[in-house]
This record gives C-alpha cells, structure tokens and sequence, in this order.
C-alpha cells in the first residue's frame, strides 16, 4: 500500500490525464476499494462492476480531488462506499424480505484484527461503546445496513435504533477527538 | 481530529447520517440542500467521512481479477495532458494579450503555415461564445476536433471570488446539465466527443471544488448554444 503522498501525487497526475499514474494508482489501491464493495455488497460480480464504475469517476473527477478536502484514501473509500450504497439502495427486493444480511452483528475476529494505527483508533473507540451498539455503526459502514435492516438485525424499534445509532456516533466522536 | 466544533449536536449526528448514506427521502433531500448551501454542514460530513474510513480497513483487501482493469482501459477516453500542444503554448502567452485573442493569433498562423498540408477542408469548427449581462464576463469556447477536446478560457472579467468556481456544463436538449469541469485561471480543457450543433453550454457560479451535487447549484452566469464558427 502506497502511503498518503504516493496517493495524492498519483491523484494528482491523473487529473492530468497521466494514464500511467492512473494505472499506478488502480495498482495501489483497487484491492482495498475491491475488498470494501464486496463486503457491502456481498456479491463479488456485483462489485467488479461498481469498482470499474468507481475508477471512471475517479479518471474523471480526480481534478476535483484536492477541493474536498478530504485525505486521498478516504475520498477514495467514500467514493467507493457511496457508489455501493446506492448499488445496494437500489437492488430490488422482494416484499416482506429482508435485505442481504449475512455479516455477523457480534464484533467478530475482524474487530479484533490487529489494523493499522488510523484503524486501531476508531476501533479502540467502538470498544468503548456497548458491543451491539459498536456492531450497528458497523453494520452501518461495513455492510451499508439502512436503519430498517439494522432495526430488524437487532430486534430493536426502528426510531430507538435512530437514537441508539446517533448517540453512539456521537460518543464515537468525543472519543476520537480525545 | 481537528474538526470545527461549532455545529450543534442534532446538526453532528445528521452529518454522520448523511456520511453513513442512512438517510432517504425528504430527509436525504433537505441534507443534499444544506450540504451545497452551508459550507459548515459539508465540512463537518466530510469530516465524519474522514473519521470513519479506517474502519475500511477492517476489511480483507482483495484483489480484483484482470479483466477490470483491462475493462478500464477500454473504456476510458484516451486524454492527453491538459496543458500540452498549441493550447499550452497558448497558455504561456497570455498576459497584454486576452486569450481569445491569441487563440485567435496563433490559430490563423498555425493554420497558414499548416495549409499547403491540409486535406481536404475540415467543416468550420464549432464554438461558442458565452457572455454574461452587457460583456462584463465572457468566456470563449472551442472545439479542438483533432484533440477531441473541448477547450474554454475566460475571455474577459474577473476571477471568481474567493471560495467560489466557474463551472461549465453542457446540456443536451432534454437532457439535465452535465458537469465538463472548473474553469480555472488558465481555461479548461477537457476531452470530449464532439458535441452536436445546437447543444448548450453554461456557466455557473459554484462553490470552490464545483457543484457537490453533480447539478448546477449557483446562478447561471452566462449560456450559449455550440455552433459553427
């Protein structure tokens, strides 16, 4: 994995139209944006399709990069989440069906999963909140649950898993900050 | 994390939802507004997208199989760089000169010296000339057909304020505007397939970094339809 700068100087090459550094750029990266459509989406042909859909916009939209001002990997995730939610959002489902649930709601070996510092922290901070609350922010993330399908994964009302999740951010947030 | 801690903490819990893509409806859409209008509201979603991204490392990278990538290959565009060729050259030599004008210069010269060699007669490029109120604000475009490049400059009036954008648009008939890029202080040009005679181009005031939403959010600045020259 290329560190912060690599990505940023490749990005920004790209919105130069440097296919080379495009090319660079998918070599450094596709496996982790690869690995997070497949965790959302839970189909792996699924997510092929929508990781090729993500690096043409990043081909065309990396000139805008450095307005967002986010770090070049999490606008890079965002993009790739944000194009799986909408996939997922979208997929019809038949009535009375619940949504593809197949992740485990305990905080599994994957919490555990010694990570990188960055991932260290927030999941040091998720273990500060009550195991099946920590599970329903990742839920959120991870697997892109909607409120209803995290309701229904924890038996829970659907308005206190709004309130269950929004304090919990918010806690996850003091925590971050500290 | 160095986010603004200035946002109350029902507008902290919506940005995470908004970063989460939790919410639907008119919920979604009343976020979507506050996020192209408060610049406050979009920084603290950004932020909450920043906070929560390492939690994609908990996931197993995996690598995608070949054909993606060759996939790729295929169907993006070949783009050259945006500042090589005649419209670089062009590039440099603004300053007493207005861009228009030079384009106009160095294209006739570059057009003279390339004459004897030319094949049969290209149709007339196609263009247009965008002007906002009585010309206080102009911008030229061009149709580079050999580049496959669509190339505009600001012609005449001032730069953006600071924190804003001009962001160009082309609108087919029918069809919503989309989004060809930033003009900044040296142009914009972007690879394109030749648009068809009669499609509008248009400038919008943004905000820096262009639209977040992908549709003109600002006041149109000026607008004109592609013709030939």
């Amino acid at each position: 994995m290329a560190d912060r700068e690599e990505i940023e100087a490749l990005i920004a090459r790209v919105a130069l139209g440097d296919r080379a550094a495009f090319r660079a750029l998918y070599a450094a990266t596709s496996a982790k944006l690869n690995g997070l459509l497949i965790r959302i989406l839970k189909d792996e042909a699924e997510a092929e399709d929508v990781l090729q859909d993500v690096y043409v916009k990043i081909w065309h939209n990396a000139g805008r990069y450095a307005a967002n001002g986010l770090s070049p990997m999490t606008w890079l995730i965002t993009l790739a989440r944000n194009a799986a939610i909408d996939r997922l959002r979208a997929r019809p489902r038949p009535p009375g069906e619940p949504p593809a649930d197949t992740a485990d709601p305990a905080p599994g070996p994957e919490a555990a999963a010694i990570a990188a510092g960055e991932a260290r922290r927030i999941a040091a901070c998720l273990g500060e909140l009550a195991p099946e609350r920590a599970a329903a922010v990742r839920g959120a993330y991870l697997d892109g649950l909607s409120y209803e399908a995290l309701a229904r994964r924890h038996g829970v009302p659907l308005n206190t898993m709004r309130t269950w999740l929004r304090r919990s951010l918010i806690r996850l947030r003091e925590c971050l900050s500290r | 994390m160095t986010a603004p801690h200035d946002l109350p903490e029902e507008d902290e819990a919506l940005a995470a939802e908004v970063a989460l893509g939790l919410l639907t409806g008119a919920e979604a859409a009343e976020a979507e507004r506050r996020m192209a209008s408060e610049p406050a509201f979009r920084a603290a979603v950004a932020a909450w997208q920043e906070r929560l991204a390492p939690l994609a490392g908990e996931v197993p990278e995996v690598a995608p199989p070949p054909r993606v990538a060759r996939a790729l290959e295929a169907r993006l565009s070949p783009r050259g760089p945006r500042t090589t060729g005649l419209f670089g050259r062009l590039e440099r030599l603004r300053g007493p000169v207005s861009g228009a004008l030079a384009a106009a210069v160095v294209l006739a010269l570059a057009l003279l010296a390339l004459a004897p060699f030319l094949g049969p007669p290209r149709p007339a490029p196609l263009g247009a000339t965008l002007v906002a109120g009585a010309g206080e604000l102009r911008f030229e475009a061009r149709y580079d057909a050999a580049a496959g490049r669509l190339v505009v400059t600001r012609a005449a009036g001032p730069p953006p304020a600071q924190g804003q954008a001009h962001e160009l648009w082309l609108i087919a008939p029918d069809a919503a505007p989309v989004s060809l890029g930033l003009i900044g202080e040296a142009g914009l040009a972007v690879a394109y397939p030749e648009p068809p005679e009669g499609w509008t181009l248009a400038v919008s005031l943004e905000p820096a970094g262009g639209s977040p939403t992908g549709a003109p959010t600002g006041p149109v600045l000026a607008a004109a339809p592609l013709t030939r020259l």
